[in-house]
C-alpha cells in the first residue's frame, strides 16, 4: 500500500494480487478440487441434499452430524441474477474492472445458488434464465477459484440448453429437480 | 404462536436528543454520546441519576479493514454505563442487525418486566478515515472465503443482486427509483440537523450518476456518517409526568432469517421477501393494528431498495408493484393525500445513522414536536430498520389503545 516507486513498477494486478482462499478443515476438499477445475457441493449424510458451503447444522435437514461431503457437481446453471463491479473494495480486482458477477442456480438442485465471475466479459447478452457453465480462474500455483462462462460455447460439452423451460418471469421453479425441501 | 404483545402501549419514549449529522464530527464518539444522551435525560424531564436501563446496539457496519475500539469508533452500554453518571441496573446491547428497533425491544421488556423504571437508548454512529469499506486483505479464510476470492464482496454487490433480481422480474428500472431519492432528499434537506440539509437532489441528477455496481449509484447508498440521538422510554404510568406527549410502543418484530442455506451475504429476492412477510405479519400482531390503518410508515431505505422491499413486506402495496407505487407522487410528503413514507428524510435524506431517521421522525410527528414539519394528522407510526428479511420495525401509536 506504499505510494512510492509504484509508477511502472510491475501491473497494478502484481501491485495488487488477486485475494486468495485459505481452506480450512471444512472447506480443503472444496479448494483441493477447484485447483483441479471441479466444481463440488458437500452432500448431507442424513438428507442428500447438497449445499455450498457447508454449515456445521445441515441447511435441509438440520442434523448436526451431516457428514457434508464434496462430490462433483455439473457445474451447469441458470443465471438468477447479476451486477457490474465498476469499482472494488478489494485492490485485488482492480485490474478486473469493471467486470460481470452473477448469481447462477446450479441444475443439481433447486436454489443451490453460486456466485462468480462471468468470464465473456461485462457486456455479455445476460437474462434471468441465461445458462452458464463453471469456468476457473488460476490465481496461484495451485489456487484456482470458480467462475462462469456463458453456456453457449462450441467446447462445451453435451447440449447447450439441456433443462429446457422458459423461466424468464425469474420464478424459482426453473429446474424442476427432485429435490428436498429448500431451507428458507 | 404470535399475537399482540402484552407490552403494547404499556411503554412509552417521553423525551430524545439528536447531534448534528455529519461526515466528521471533531468530538470524540464517546464524548459525544454522553453529551447527547444526558440531554436527552434532560429533554425527559429527567436527571441522569433516575436512569436505571441503559440500551443499544452498537454494530459498527464496515466491510473494511478497520480496528474496532470501544468509544472511538462504537460505543458501548457499558463503556457509556461507567460515564453516564446514571444508576443502571439494567445494561444490555442488541446483537441483531435491525439495532435500533431491537434495542427499543429491550426497553420495552425491562420497563415492563420491571427491570428498570428509566431506559435510555441510544446509536452512536461514526465514520472512520479513509475508505469505508475497503479492505486490503489478500488471503480470505472464514466465511469470506467463499466469496470474496470470487470477486463478490461488500455490501453494494450484496444489494445490487437482489434489486436487480427485482427489475428483472417486474420489469422495473433505475427511472422508478428516482421518485425515491428525490423524496427522501426532499425532506432530509429541510431538517437542519442533516447532514443534506439544503441540499435536495434532482431526478436528472440522480440519473445522471454513474453506477458503481450495477444497477447501484452513490446516491442508493446513505452516506457515512458521525452522528448520535438518543431516547428515554419509561412505563405509560409514569410517561404522562413527563414534559412531553408520550409516544406509546404497540408493537415490534423482528426478522429471523434462515441464511445457513447461502453464501455469506447472499440475499436473494425471495429471501427477502419470504422472510419479510412472516416479519410482517407478526408486527401488526403484536400492535393488533392493520396496515391500512398506519398514517405514517417510514420506510427503511440505507440502500434505496429497502424502501420497495419494505412497501411490499408491510402490505403497503402489492408485492411486485412497489416500483409503480412511489411514482406520481403517491409517496410526497406534502401531498395529504399521499402516503409519507419518508417524510423524516430516511437513512439518504440524513446520512448513515440506521434505524434513527425513522424512530424519531415517528417520535417527533406524533409527540407533535415537529416543528415546521409537523403534520395535520399523525397517530399510527411504523419505523423500519434494515432488511425486511433481517431487521425489524416498530409500531407506535399517540393514543394508548
Ligand atoms: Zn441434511
Amino acid at each position: 500500500m506504499t505510494a512510492a516507486g509504484t509508477a511502472g513498477a510491475g501491473t497494478p494486478a502484481a501491485e495488487f494480487p488477486r485475494p486468495v482462499p485459505v481452506p480450512d478443515e471444512r472447506s480443503a476438499p472444496f479448494w483441493a478440487a477447484a485447483a483441479s477445475h471441479v466444481l463440488t457441493a458437500a452432500r448431507c449424510a442424513r438428507c442428500r441434499s447438497l449445499a455450498i458451503p457447508p454449515d456445521q447444522v445441515c441447511p435441509h435437514c438440520d442434523a448436526t452430524d451431516p457428514e457434508f461431503v464434496f462430490e462433483p457437481v455439473s457445474g451447469r446453471g441458470r443465471i438468477r441474477s447479476w451486477t457490474v463491479v465498476r469499482q472494488s473494495f478489494l485492490p485485488g480486482f482492480n485490474a478486473e474492472l469493471p467486470y460481470l458477477l452473477v448469481d447462477v442456480e446450479l441444475d443439481e438442485q433447486q436454489e443451490l445458488r453460486m456466485i462468480g465471475r462471468l468470464l465473456d466479459g461485462p457486456d455479455s447478452p445476460v437474462r434471468l434464465g441465461t445458462p452458464v457453465r463453471v469456468a476457473f480462474e488460476d490465481l496461484a500455483d495451485g489456487v484456482s477459484v470458480p467462475a462462469f462462462v456463458l453456456a453457449g460455447d462450441p467446447d462445451s460439452t453435451g447440449g447447450s440448453d439441456s433443462t429446457g423451460g422458459s423461466d424468464s418471469t425469474g420464478g424459482s421453479d426453473s429446474t424442476g429437480g427432485s429435490d428436498p425441501r429448500e431451507g428458507a | 404462536m404470535s399475537g399482540r404483545l402484552t407490552s403494547s402501549n404499556k411503554v412509552a419514549v417521553v423525551g430524545y436528543a439528536h447531534s448534528v449529522v455529519q461526515r466528521h464530527n471533531p468530538r470524540p464518539l464517546g464524548a459525544l454520546t454522553v453529551d447527547i444522551v444526558r440531554e436527552a435525560i434532560a429533554d425527559a424531564g429527567l436527571t441522569p441519576a433516575q436512569v436505571d436501563g441503559i440500551v443499544a446496539a452498537t454494530l459498527f457496519p464496515s466491510a473494511g479493514s478497520h480496528t474496532v475500539e470501544d468509544g472511538v469508533h462504537t460505543v458501548t452500554t457499558n463503556w457509556l454505563a461507567e460515564r453516564l453518571g446514571a444508576s443502571p441496573r439494567y445494561v444490555a446491547g442488541f446483537q441483531g442487525v435491525g439495532q435500533v428497533s431491537g434495542s427499543v425491544a429491550l426497553a420495552v421488556n425491562a420497563i415492563v418486566s420491571g427491570a428498570a423504571d428509566y431506559v435510555v437508548l441510544y446509536r452512536s454512529l461514526h465514520n472512520p478515515r479513509g475508505s469505508y469499506h475497503a479492505s486490503s486483505t489478500d488471503a480470505f479464510g472464514g466465511p469470506a472465503q467463499w466469496t470474496a476470492p470470487t470477486g463478490y464482496f461488500g455490501p453494494l454487490a450484496m444489494i445490487a443482486l437482489p434489486y436487480n433480481e427485482y427489475l428483472q422480474r417486474y420489469g422495473a428500472t433505475r427511472e422508478a427509483m428516482a421518485a425515491v431519492l428525490v423524496e427522501a432528499r426532499k425532506n432530509g434537506a429541510r431538517i437542519p440537523w442533516s447532514y443534506w440539509y439544503g441540499k435536495p437532489l434532482t431526478a436528472e441528477q440522480y440519473l445522471a450518476a454513474p453506477t458503481l455496481t450495477d444497477p447501484i449509484c452513490r446516491y442508493d447508498c446513505d452516506i457515512p456518517v458521525d452522528g448520535v440521538a438518543a431516547f428515554v422510554l419509561t412505563s405509560a404510568d409514569r410517561a404522562v409526568d413527563g414534559p412531553n406527549r408520550p409516544v406509546y410502543v404497540s408493537g415490534y418484530a423482528h426478522a429471523v432469517p434462515k441464511t445457513n442455506n447461502r453464501l455469506p451475504l447472499h440475499w436473494p429476492l425471495d429471501d427477502i421477501m419470504t422472510a419479510g412477510l412472516d416479519t410482517a405479519r407478526r408486527l401488526w400482531e403484536s400492535a393488533g393494528v392493520k396496515p391500512g390503518e398506519v398514517d405514517l410508515p417510514q420506510m427503511y431505505d440505507g440502500f434505496s431498495p429497502f424502501v420497495w422491499f419494505w412497501l411490499e413486506s408491510l402490505g403497503l402495496c402489492p408485492v411486485g408493484e412497489a416500483h409503480r407505487f412511489v411514482q406520481d407522487g403517491r409517496i410526497d410528503s406534502d401531498r395529504p393525500d399521499a402516503l409519507p413514507i419518508l417524510s423524516g428524510g430516511g437513512a439518504l435524506g440524513n446520512g448513515r445513522m440506521h434505524g434513527i431517521p425513522q424512530m424519531l421522525e415517528c417520535y417527533l410527528q406524533l409527540a407533535g414536536r415537529a416543528g415546521d414539519r409537523q403534520r395535520a394528522k399523525a397517530t399510527l407510526a411504523v419505523a423500519c430498520q434494515s432488511s425486511p428479511h433481517y431487521g425489524g420495525a416498530v409500531v407506535y401509536s399517540v393514543d394508548p389503545f
